[in-house]
């Protein structure tokens, strides 16, 4: 069976995270995604690690390469006039155009929807920057590690006694493309039943917020901010990550969440309940005094290897796994299963790893169809055979650094 | 009245905190979202923190937000007649999303060969903690375990500490986001096929893929990150995000190009520069790609001198230089920061939504996109517990008013 986007075309302009995720969930689907970058201006994931053999290069950036599988790039500069017309050649051909530059750009560019739209009335166009396309910071600049702690998400992040302790990387980065992609293909799903097109403004900050949503109306309603408050939970205690033997002298933990009385009943069975009194016989206790029980459930971890500990917890209905770095990961029998890991073949760096999809669809499932485009990859068969240009046409625009 | 854009298409959602907010995304795409809860109430409903601190099925501020735009109906979908009633109302809907332990739909004969034999169109959405094929896949996972076992959790927090969930959890959230993707992309696919699917969403991958390709490094530098609390590092570079100011913290990501330019620039008008900042080839200095000796010590006193300076401004002082400045930055914003943002409020951002049965108007994020054609966001309060039972078994089952009533006697809605 096709693919479900076999057949739609994409323009894509956008760079660094949100955009080139949220287009590749339509090129591992069966789109035909054309990134456009350039030299002059490059993305900046093309000279961020991790690399192949851990050796810098335009074509050797793992990050780059693991957020635009399935695409075909080509490099035009943008910035020169006869780059824009090249691209505007395209227009016809594609369903969606995409972008991510802060907003005056396409607006500079003459490439604003209003203007795309006009030649291409049913054309679907999305822009995606930190905080939207009007408003007074809409061209504040910036990424998702500044947009993680404007967003509200460092502050919730951390022991409660001194500065926070963020999530790791640009985590907003991974909540807006979800909220995108699904924006976009319903758009495309609306397009197809009544051949409208429309444009779509996606604030990163806006996105971001809806994973705080319940701290945002508490405050509204009572005026209480959530606060960091290390691994304690108002549902679960236990609740945290909890010491464990180590192991070839890497320290290790085991996460467990515990719901009520049968699971801490089972929780007992398997660790012992020795040392734990009757302070913490009702949940209401176990809730009330999260840091004295996790030192008398630390106390007990600790003789305990995290996967054994894992495997007698689950079988008692307990909820545990370890917590995992990024090497475990690799070796994780439930992501293997999942068929989460790639190798592909990419022009430059060979065989690679790739993250895959998070979700499986049983009769039409997305793949990581190729490795990333090296820059500028598919200038020839785009530029030479969809646009028809002879080769005279394309070593001028070389010369002229239009092709770049 | 709802966003156009999936208006006339029909999700039941029988999900729990692990797919609520696919539902909810496709209520404020337009669809018309039917919560099917067992008659005790979902258990969102009894997630805390509540209102107020007020225990009560219409009071947890989780069911609040991400149940918000759905219909209620009360179902026991493991009586017979409640089956009967949930076949029913699959065969005049276009989606089912779920997060049940995996094999559960099966036993009770409502798994997905039950389902499309019933309505070869349906899209039947299976949210798992770690799939639905490896050991883990009868695995209890609550959200810190799938933190855990995604690797975000190992990288959250200070290296002589316990690694760190955030105070809200995710894990559930990226879930149901990806649920409602990957549920969009089989949608596509039926426009051309006429049929339904199976999806199936690992929370666990979900998680992994927020690593920003951290991943890799094992493989490509033979090298793994450890949490380093208030710095980044990564392949050798390590630099400080977090700085106190006087009344919380900012983030700001210092040795990017033109915006320590610009940062230094400042200090120095304000006194809190040193000497070598004035030469500085800041535009070419690249020390997040690659560090040398010089370079740490260069970022170690910038980072000395920037923490000093921060600490005569509060974060909105900060911020709003930063803005005028084109400075790489932000506050740690709190609830009140974002819901004062002046931004936040030229977009009309927030949403007010009457609740009757809490007897107030509670404000909600709005639009997670602004839509040119069909606007799309939140359009009505979170429902009470079994709120559009009749309603939706006269006008989608089309069970007359005795049967309903039959049925509420035997205790199956």
């Amino acid at each position: 069976m096709a693919l479900a986007f076999e057949g739609v075309h994409v323009l894509d302009l956008t760079w660094v995270g949100v955009g080139p995720i949220t287009t590749k969930y339509l090129a591992d689907n069966g789109a035909d995604v054309i990134r456009i970058e350039s030299t002059a201006k490059l993305d900046v994931l093309r000279v961020a690690p991790p690399w192949k053999d851990a050796q810098p290069g335009l074509d050797r950036s793992q990050f780059f390469a693991s957020f635009n599988s399935s695409k075909r790039g080509i490099s035009l500069d943008l910035s020169k006039p006869k780059g824009r017309e090249i691209a505007l050649r395209l227009l016809p051909w594609a369903d969606v155009v995409s972008e991510s530059f802060t907003p005056k750009a396409m607006r500079n560019w003459g490439m604003d929807y209003e203007k795309l739209s006009a030649i291409k009335p049913e054309l679907i166009m999305f822009s995606t920057c930190m905080q939207g396309q009007t408003g007074p910071n809409a061209l504040y600049p910036g990424f998702g590690q500044l947009m993680a702690a404007l967003s509200g998400f460092y502050h919730i992040s951390g022991y409660g006694d001194g500065e926070p302790s963020p999530p790791y990387g640009a985590y907003s980065d991974f909540v807006a493309p979800r909220f995108l992609a699904a924006a976009v293909i319903a758009a495309l799903d609306y397009k197809r039943r009544t051949g409208k097109g429309q444009y779509i403004d996606m604030s990163q900050y806006e996105a971001a917020l809806q994973n705080l949503a319940p701290a945002l109306i508490d405050y509204f309603a009572t005026g209480r901010i959530l606060a960091a408050q290390a691994n304690q939970s108002p549902r679960y205690a236990p609740h945290g990550a909890y010491r464990c033997a180590d192991q070839d002298g890497i320290e290790r933990w085991i996460s467990i969440a515990v719901e009520n009385d049968a699971d801490w009943k089972a929780l007992l069975a398997v660790i012992g309940s020795d040392g734990f009194g009757d302070r913490y016989a009702r949940h209401s206790q176990r809730l009330g005094d999260q840091p004295g029980l996790d030192q008398l459930i630390n106390a007990k971890t600790r003789a305990h290897q995290a996967w054994d500990l894992t495997h007698k917890l689950q079988a008692a209905g307990v909820a545990a796994y370890p917590v995992q770095n990024c090497v475990d990961l690799h070796q994780d029998e439930n992501l293997e299963a999942f068929e989460f890991w790639h190798w592909l073949d990419h022009q430059e760096m060979g065989p690679s790893p790739y993250e895959g999809l998070q979700h499986r669809l049983s009769k039409t499932p997305g793949e990581l169809r190729r490795p990333a485009p090296a820059l500028g990859q598919h200038n020839q068969e785009i530029f030479g055979g969809m646009l028809g240009m002879d080769q005279a046409e394309v070593d001028r625009l070389i010369e002229a650094k239009v092709i770049f | 009245m709802g966003s156009e854009l999936l208006n006339g298409f029909r999700m039941l959602d029988l999900s729990n905190e692990k797919g609520a907010l696919c539902g909810r995304i496709f209520a404020d795409l337009g669809a018309d979202v039917i919560k099917i809860e067992p008659p005790a109430g979902c258990s969102t409903r009894r997630i805390p923190p509540y209102l107020e601190d007020r225990a009560g099925p219409d009071r947890s501020l989780y069911f609040l937000a991400y149940q918000a735009g759905k219909r209620s109906v009360t179902i026991d979908i493991e009586s017979a007649a409640g089956g009967d009633l949930a076949r029913s109302l699959i065969k005049k809907s276009d989606f089912v999303v779920e997060s049940f332990a995996v094999g559960y739909l099966d036993s009770i004969g409502l798994g997905y060969q039950a389902l499309a034999a019933l309505n070869p169109r349906i899209i039947h959405t299976s949210i798992t903690p770690f799939g639905d094929r490896g050991p883990g896949k009868t695995y209890k996972g609550h959200d810190i375990n799938v933190w855990a076992a995604g690797g975000m959790m190992y990288l959250m927090g200070k290296p002589d500490r316990p690694p760190l969930q955030m105070s809200l959890p995710q894990a559930g959230l990226h879930a149901g986001a990806e649920a409602a993707v990957a549920s969009l992309i089989a949608h596509y696919a039926r426009g051309a096929t006429g049929e339904g699917q199976h999806v199936v969403v690992d929370m666990q991958a979900c998680i992994v893929w927020t690593l920003m390709n951290e991943q890799a490094m094992p493989i490509l530098h033979g090298d793994y990150l450890k949490r380093t609390g208030v710095h980044v590092g990564s392949a050798g570079v390590r630099r400080k995000v977090i700085f106190q100011c006087r009344d919380g913290y900012i983030s700001a990501l210092i040795g990017a190009g033109a915006s320590t330019k610009a940062l230094a620039d400042w200090m120095l008008e304000c006194g809190f520069g040193a000497q070598w900042m004035k030469t500085k080839d800041w535009l070419n200095w690249t020390p997040a790609i690659a560090m040398t000796k010089n370079d740490q010590e260069q970022i170690l006193d910038l980072e000395e001198r920037v923490q000093r300076f921060f600490m005569t401004m509060t974060k909105r002082e900060i911020y709003e230089e930063a803005l005028k400045r084109r400075l790489l930055l932000a506050p740690v914003a709190d609830a009140s920061d974002i819901a004062s943002d002046p931004q936040l409020k030229a977009r009309e951002y927030f949403v007010p939504i009457r609740h009757e049965t809490l007897d107030r108007t509670l404000t909600l994020p709005g639009p997670f996109a602004k839509l040119s054609q069909t606007p799309i966001g939140p359009s009505r309060r979170a429902p009470t517990l079994g709120e559009h039972t009749d309603e939706v078994l006269s006008e989608i089952a089309g069970y007359e008013a005795a049967k309903i009533k039959a049925l509420r006697s035997v205790g199956a809605i």
